[in-house]
């Protein structure tokens, strides 16, 4: 599947909410997408397009502003598709998509605590690899390494 | 004990099984008498404890390999009297072998507060020890000693089986001077 006819088979449930598809090498193509068409796209990927397996989810700090990536792969088409969404730095948030795959579960919690990343109506939405009550989001840009007694201070949980 | 003369005991080892058990009983009755108990009984317990260490078997991360290794046909860490055993309440040496996270810091404290006393703690490796090449990441405790008391640091990333053996050994020397 082509980037073009990735964006000729979404565009119709997506209106403007569908930003671009652009090449992207050994996929059918990076979707870039609004975030409030986040629930509407996974569906139409799954649904309509045959994406049923989710790889993985992730977030990267762009200091402006963080991206929130999802890669899909289809049995079906024997090919990946990457779909991605920008969210503003000082309201990290986006719709969770561990209503359409289940997959998505551990992969957003684990988004959430290293990059801060809020996931709207995810069900379980706790640490998986720091403490609870870990005070960090150790992935982001900002985060500094600590001395090991700062941390230790810090990081109240034992 | 390193004041006191060797005690009859050291004749005992060199007993065969089936004369055993009444040389040891004549031989305490007559030294619980001449020197009273404490003298006695400590150094006593002393000697079987140190001859049979039990590490809780588990593994945090590669040195578990090496522990592994110490326990199998080339080092053969049995012939000490280590021996691995599965459940906390059945041990009386943990091992931290591996990288201690602020994850599994509190498990490893369960661990800990679920042996019975009296109880000693080896850290095995760098991780262990210091924290290692992790001791300024954001997940990672530097040095198990900041949750459990340790009593002897092995060295090395991690240490050898001949380490551990080495390490397992200077322990049995620490529980041969103890006092109460």
């Amino acid at each position: 599947m082509q980037p073009a006819d990735l964006e000729a088979a979404l565009r119709p449930k997506l209106g403007d909410r569908l930003l671009t598809v652009e090449p992207f090498a050994r996929t059918a193509g990076r979707v870039r997408f609004r975030r409030d068409g986040a629930l509407d796209l996974f569906r139409t990927m799954r649904d309509d397009l045959a994406y049923r397996h989710l790889s993985m989810v992730g977030a990267i700090d762009w200091v402006d502003h963080r991206e929130v990536f999802y890669v899909l792969w289809s049995d079906e088409r024997t090919e990946y598709v990457l779909l991605s969404a920008d969210v503003p730095a000082d309201d990290a948030r986006i719709e969770t998509a561990s209503g359409v795959w289940p997959s998505a579960n551990w992969h957003e919690r684990e988004a959430w605590e290293m990059v801060d990343v809020l996931f709207d109506h995810h069900p379980d939405l706790r640490h998986l690899l720091t403490p609870d009550g870990y005070a960090f989001h150790p992935l982001l840009r900002s985060f500094k390494l600590h001395e090991p007694e700062e941390l230790e201070v810090k990081t109240r949980h034992v | 004990m390193a004041s006191e003369p060797a005690v009859p005991f050291v004749e005992i080892e060199a007993l065969r099984a089936q004369q055993f058990v009444p040389a040891a009983k004549e031989a305490l009755s007559a030294m619980i008498a001449e020197r009273g108990q404490e003298k006695v009984v400590r150094p006593v317990f002393n000697w079987a404890g140190r001859n049979s260490l039990f590490p809780l078997h588990w593994g945090l991360a590669c040195c578990a390999i090496e522990f592994a290794a110490a326990f199998g046909a080339r080092w053969d860490a049995e012939r000490f009297g280590v021996v691995p055993r599965s459940s906390p309440r059945q041990c009386d040496l943990m091992i931290v072998n591996g990288t201690v996270t602020w994850k599994v810091a509190h498990k490893l404290i369960t661990l800990y507060e679920q042996m019975p006393e009296p109880k000693w703690v080896i850290a095995m490796g760098n991780c262990a020890t210091g924290g290692g090449p992790f001791r300024t990441a954001y997940s990672v405790v530097p040095g198990v000693d900041k949750l459990v008391p340790v009593d002897v640091y092995i060295a090395g990333c991690p240490p050898r089986p001949e380490a551990m053996l080495d390490g397992i050994l200077r322990l049995e020397d620490l529980i041969r001077e103890r006092k109460e």
